[in-house]
């Protein structure tokens, strides 16, 4: 197991240094002045000298790559071409909501996506199956931005249901602490704390189950199919020949055999799930990275760009890796395998 | 086993049909007051002083602030705001108004004031974009481009305070515009106890960030793409406004705006979709208010330029176009003729419609006569961005195109990027321009010198290069008097002096509209100085649509 998770590890911080490598890069890519795209400080303003020496301009590569590191790791991101606001202190209050929405449509999904699959699977080729692997088809082949606007046209305009923008009515006047709404009313000293989250938990329902809706139906299939496989095993027929009754025979030898081969998956929904977040957050205005991000893109602002890349590409690639590992010390055999290798 | 399984079916049954609860009936704030606009942009300062776009103006002037004067557009007169009276010396050189006593600066948490409203801060606002020594000139980038463009900086020679409740201002030039500049929504009156403050602390800066006045509203939060907060002014000197908070909420989309209006998450929001304003007029929800914004789209020749240096010729290009039809393909009737370069809320406009007249048979006897009996090419230059008169230029270019083509004239669409475009239309690069004017203030003057004198040619911002020393006399005359009678007189002549040579032929000028929710109760339409929100409130006690609200404007505020 250590050497699995030191293997991983290697892997890790290989690839987060090729990833580094091509953030710093960025800033030499980009077209115009690179100290100017790496910090966000203009020629013409008077720091502009100290922050080249700062980030060893008038040394090699090398140093200026060893520099560029020491401003990220000391969250000097360099400030914003826009507005000249800290990139570092505007993701500290963005990434948090971006976090929210995606950890909780993941989670939707996860909670939904197998025992739908397992579903499905048990009544193989069945009128059960049939509705869910119709719906499941359905929504792989739907856009997620029109499956927005549909939702929204359907569940806010016409029936009423719920608010279309933003985390939380601004009425509520909840202090902007962390980024995250619910920590925020749950740090908030207000007497409506209750109706707030409530508020709150209206915003978040649609974006969140419309953002779940591509991993959701990816774990559907992927756990479906995986199942009606296992189910074809030898080993069950044994099983259920032992005289076991159908609930020990799925909770003790089928979940856990379909889950092994749909755990790897789960990294793969997620970085789905990432790449949606950012278009759900333009649909419901949802301050998050998304929006920022892609009028930064539009506005040319190469240091929020080079910050928001980079973090974005290593959080898929922390999951990726906890999945791998987790994958490997849940199930002995994988561990087998990947140690055999 | 079993029932373990079916644990996590009711777990997941039930949490689907809590949310589904939560989902029905919306959750609000008890006891709260509060009014949600949606707005179409980040404000780029909290100084209206310091931009010229409406967007900001909005949001900040009105709210947060309050100017010496302020026109009343029904009455067409100015009326007083913080200062209570004025007097003019006969010669129109000194202005002197009297202040109004114990007006009060906001009280917030980054600032506690310890006097109130004084001439002081009468001089230390205007100082600040009239000295180039004073300490705030250059904070935050120190342009202050309404002054510059009306100038005003020019025009005020001194300004003092002979008593705390007295200022007087000296002009350079008797200016009949000076007041209307005086009541524009950009002469706001900032604190020097303040100013003074941030000085001592060493962040001046923070003066157009963190903003204190004398409006209705005071600041309490700005977030970058998602909301501006405010509240309640509770000692305003015109009396508390009617809502507790106001919040500003950010979305440049205008179709978003209208969802978000629909579905409540905002109670007031402008420029809604021009393709859907009649969609909204019909349904019982909503209301919508309109009114006529004074600005003008028109079609600028390069009189500098054969054959447009020849009035007949101008004059049957005139007459080539239909510019009802315009008015209906381009703004969706969303705007009306404009039959002279003033919009017709002012008081000096005069109608001019058979100079302007859709008449292609005439148009190719003016041609003849100019010796173009088989017409001639052009070009037609439409302005690549949309501006609040004119949604698309590069549509409006293709009508005309066909309505050229008709008497014989063969016109040619040209659009560049539009900081190029500006740059080759100030060296004159063009045949004619499809843009337009939107008035900073209330005074006809805003139309005239600033246009079409030779004194624009030179500044460039007179897109027909026309130079006219009569007109110039006319249009200078009518600033160096007060006497409205005489001034009318004054531009009646300048604008058919405009209707015979026809530099520019006025298009249309755009109707400005605003949607509300049905429970939203004290809301006027929009005006040119920006949205007055201060006895705008919701009526939260009848669920149901609401029959009545205000839709003319009366002009008061309670």
């Amino acid at each position: 197991m250590i050497r699995i998770i030191l293997r991983q590890f290697t892997v890790l911080a290989l690839t987060l240094f090729v990833l580094t490598v091509l953030a710093f890069s960025l800033a030499f890519w980009f077209p115009g002045n690179a100290i100017t795209n790496a910090s966000g400080v203009l020629v013409t303003d008077i720091h502009y000298q100290a922050v080249a020496t700062a980030r060893a301009f008038d040394k090699n590569i090398i140093s200026q790559y060893l520099a560029y590191m020491a401003h990220f790791f000391a969250f000097d991101w360099g400030v914003s071409l826009q507005d000249g606001a800290s990139v570092w202190q505007e993701f500290k209050l963005r990434f948090p909501a971006t976090l929210e929405l995606s950890l909780l449509a993941m989670a939707l999904a996860l909670l939904l996506g197998p025992p739908l699959g397992i579903l499905a699977a048990m009544h193989h080729n069945k009128p059960i199956d049939q509705i869910i692997t119709f719906f499941s088809l359905s929504g792989y082949s739907i856009p997620v931005f029109w499956m927005a606007q549909l939702s929204i046209l359907i569940f806010a305009v016409a029936l009423g249901w719920v608010p279309i923008a933003g985390q939380v009515n601004p009425l509520f006047d909840i202090p902007l602490v962390s980024g995250s709404i619910l920590v925020d009313i749950w740090l908030a000293e207000q007497p409506y704390r209750g109706i707030a989250l409530l508020n709150a938990l209206q915003h978040m329902i649609l974006p969140v189950i419309v953002l779940a809706t591509v991993p959701l139906v990816l774990l559907i299939r992927l756990t479906r199919n995986a199942c009606v496989d296992v189910l074809r095993l030898n080993f069950v027929k044994g099983a259920y020949a032992r005289g076991l009754s159908t609930p020990e025979v799925l909770f003790k030898h089928v979940i856990p055999n379909t889950m092994q081969e749909v755990t790897l998956h789960i990294s793969t929904a997620f970085s789905l799930l990432i790449t949606n977040t950012l278009i759900i957050e333009m649909i419901f205005s949802w301050p998050g990275l998304g929006r920022w991000l892609v009028r930064s893109i539009y506005e040319r602002d190469y240091p929020v760009i080079q910050g928001v890349l980079l973090l974005l590409a290593s959080l898929i690639l922390l999951v990726n890796v906890a999945t791998t590992i987790f994958h490997a010390w849940r199930f002995p055999r994988v561990r087998r395998e990947l140690n055999a290798t | 086993m079993h029932k373990q399984f079916n644990k996590v079916l009711k777990t997941i049954v039930g949490g689907l049909l809590a949310t589904s609860l939560i989902a029905c009936s919306p959750a609000l704030p008890p006891n709260s007051s509060g009014v949600l606009y949606c707005s179409e942009g980040n404000p780029e300062s909290f100084n209206p002083q310091m931009v010229t776009s409406a967007t900001t103006l909005d949001m900040t002037s009105l709210q947060l602030y309050d100017t010496l004067i302020e026109y009343n557009e029904q009455q067409q007169e100015f009326r007083p705001a913080l200062a209570t009276e004025w007097k003019v010396t006969s010669d129109g050189r000194v202005y002197t108004f009297s202040l109004r006593e114990n007006v009060q600066f906001h009280q917030t948490p980054y600032f506690s004031p310890t006097r109130s409203f004084t001439a002081d801060d009468v001089i230390f606002s205007f100082q600040r974009w009239l000295d180039p020594e004073h300490p705030y000139h250059f904070v935050s980038g120190g342009h202050y481009p309404f002054f510059r463009a009306t100038k005003l900086d020019q025009l005020i020679q001194r300004i003092s305070a002979p008593t705390p409740y007295t200022v007087r201002i000296e002009l350079r030039e008797p200016d009949s515009s000076f007041m209307s500049t005086l009541s524009s929504s950009f002469a706001v009156i900032l604190s020097a106890e303040y100013g003074q403050q941030l000085l001592l602390a060493h962040e001046p800066h923070r003066i157009d960030q963190q903003p204190i006045g004398t409006g209705p509203f005071k600041f309490r939060d700005f977030r970058q793409d998602v909301s501006v907060n405010y509240l309640r002014h509770d000692t305003y000197w015109r009396g508390p406004a009617a809502s507790e908070s106001l919040v500003f909420r950010i979305t440049p989309s205008d179709h978003k705006r209208m969802l978000m209006l629909l579905t409540g998450d905002c109670d007031i929001s402008p420029y809604p979709p021009a393709r859907d304003i009649a969609w909204l007029k019909q349904r019982d929800d909503v209301n919508v208010q309109q009114s006529l914004s004074p600005n003008t789209a028109f079609w600028a020749f390069n009189t500098e330029r054969p054959p447009f240096n020849q009035p007949l010729v101008r004059q049957a290009l005139a007459h080539a176009i239909n510019r009802e039809a315009l008015i209906r393909s381009v703004y969706y009737d969303h705007a009306v003729i404009a039959e002279s370069i003033l919009p017709d809320t002012s008081w000096a406009h005069v109608a001019l419609p058979e100079a302007y007249s859709y008449d292609p048979v005439k148009a190719r006897n003016l041609l003849t006569a100019a010796g173009f009996p088989n017409g001639f090419s052009m070009d037609i230059w439409a302005l690549p961005v949309q501006r609040s008169y004119n949604p698309s230029a590069r549509m409006m270019a293709e009508k005309m195109q066909a309505d050229l083509a008709f008497v014989g004239i063969r016109a040619n669409i040209v659009s560049y990027e539009w900081r190029s475009f500006r740059r080759r239309l100030a060296q004159g690069e063009h045949d004619s321009v499809l843009i337009g004017w939107s008035a900073d203030h209330s005074d006809p003057d805003n139309f005239f010198r600033p246009l079409l004198t030779c004194a624009a040619k030179r500044s460039v911002n007179n897109r027909a290069l026309w130079c006219h020393e009569g007109f110039d006399q006319l249009v200078t005359a009518a600033i160096r008097t007060t006497e409205i009678s005489e001034r009318q007189r004054l531009y009646r002549a300048a604008q058919q002096l405009l209707a015979e040579e026809v530099p520019v032929l006025p298009l249309a000028h755009s109707i400005r509209y605003q949607v509300s929710r049905k429970n939203v109760q004290g809301i006027l339409p929009p005006t040119f100085g920006g949205i007055r929100l201060h006895p705008v409130y919701i009526d939260r006690s009848e669920p149901g649509p609401v029959t009545s609200t205000v839709t003319e404007n009366t002009g008061g505020v309670p």
